[in-house]
């Protein structure tokens, strides 16, 4: 019989590992919603509202240089997709539990935390405090990512411009692209909607990015599925 | 003001997108075809931010006198041969520091 507090030691001591990439990344985050031109306290109250690194710096990214907000706004649905998908996953965990109890478990889901927390639920027998789990996972997350965040956007004010800080963003997401190209599927998707974006550059409003990015989904479903039947 | 719209905006899409099935739970399912498409999604969207922000200077494209396309190639080689966030950005900011440097 695991107790509450049991369930809650067990999601601090999973997602612990996780602040290893976790800190640098939410530094990152910080420095970047700066180079966008917010302040500090903008950033910090950004990051209490998104929650999200990749959602953060594309939020960041398409702000600082001047994209219109119905475009930032459908970048940040496009790429906040998978979220769903965890959503859909954990839901039947959490089905008993009120309205209060779901609205905090949802704003606290990550990537790795939804890892945990599913690989956790499948193992255990008792229902009763899974939510305990998943909470303290999610806070030990938020925690270190918004201190991260903050020193971020603090140093991020720092910075001369000629040190080029403001490359590491780019950096970033390609340290994420490389290995999201898995697959004959994937190459494609990354192919086409990286020589769209480019072609597309002229489309007004940046369009240029949110059409590279559904023709390449588009691309590559459709290559695998010629491929495979 | 209008940074904090946008803000706003974000958190509120982002918290519906974590939301959705712990509300929808029993009333709704995914169509294959979602299912399948997010496969594809982080490949797309990155690739789509990652190229105009190397290959894209001062509104044009530029492939032969960007110091950022090219350090911006060799951590993407560093990525592929690594596997490692931070040895990827270490040397991409190492780099575009050097050519920008000697050039």
């Amino acid at each position: 019989m695991t107790s509450a507090r049991d369930e809650f030691r067990a999601g601090v001591y999973a997602l612990s590992p996780a602040l290893i990439g976790n800190i640098p990344f939410g530094l990152i985050a910080g420095v970047a919603g700066t180079i966008a031109g917010l302040t500090p306290i903008e950033t910090i109250m950004s990051s209490i509202l998104i929650f999200s690194g990749v959602g953060q710096l594309i939020v960041y990214q398409l702000f600082g240089n001047g994209s219109p907000a119905p475009v930032i706004l459908l970048a940040a649905l496009v790429v906040g997709l998978r979220l769903v998908m965890y959503s859909a996953v954990l839901a039947p965990y959490f089905g008993h539990l009120n309205m209060r109890w779901k609205i905090l478990l949802a704003y606290l889901t990550t990537d790795q935390g939804f890892a945990a927390s599913t690989g956790h639920f499948k193992k255990s027998e008792e229902p009763q405090h899974r939510a305990w789990f998943h909470l303290a996972g999610g806070l030990t997350q938020w925690v270190s990512w918004q201190i991260a965040v903050a020193i971020g956007a603090v140093l991020g004010a720092q910075v001369p411009p000629s040190w080029s800080l403001d490359f590491v963003v780019p950096l970033t997401f390609l340290a994420m692209l490389i290995p999201a190209i898995k697959d004959r599927g994937t190459a494609v998707a990354a192919t086409v909607a990286g020589g769209v974006a480019l072609a597309a550059m002229g489309l007004p409003f940046r369009l240029n990015l949110i059409t590279a990015a559904l023709l390449g989904i588009a691309a590559g479903y459709f290559f695998d599925r010629h491929n495979n039947k | 003001m209008n940074a904090w719209l946008i803000m706003v905006g974000a958190g509120v899409i982002t918290f519906g997108l974590r939301f959705s099935f712990f509300y929808l739970y029993d009333k709704a399912d995914f169509p294959v075809w979602f299912r399948r498409s997010l496969h594809y999604v982080p490949a797309a969207v990155l690739a789509a931010i990652v190229l105009p922000g190397l290959a894209i200077r001062n509104d044009a494209i530029n492939f032969t006198d960007n110091p950022r396309l090219l350090a911006g190639i060799i951590a993407a080689i560093v990525a592929w041969r690594t596997g490692s966030a931070l040895a990827t950005m270490i040397v991409g900011m190492a780099s575009l520091w050097l050519i920008q440097f000697w050039l």
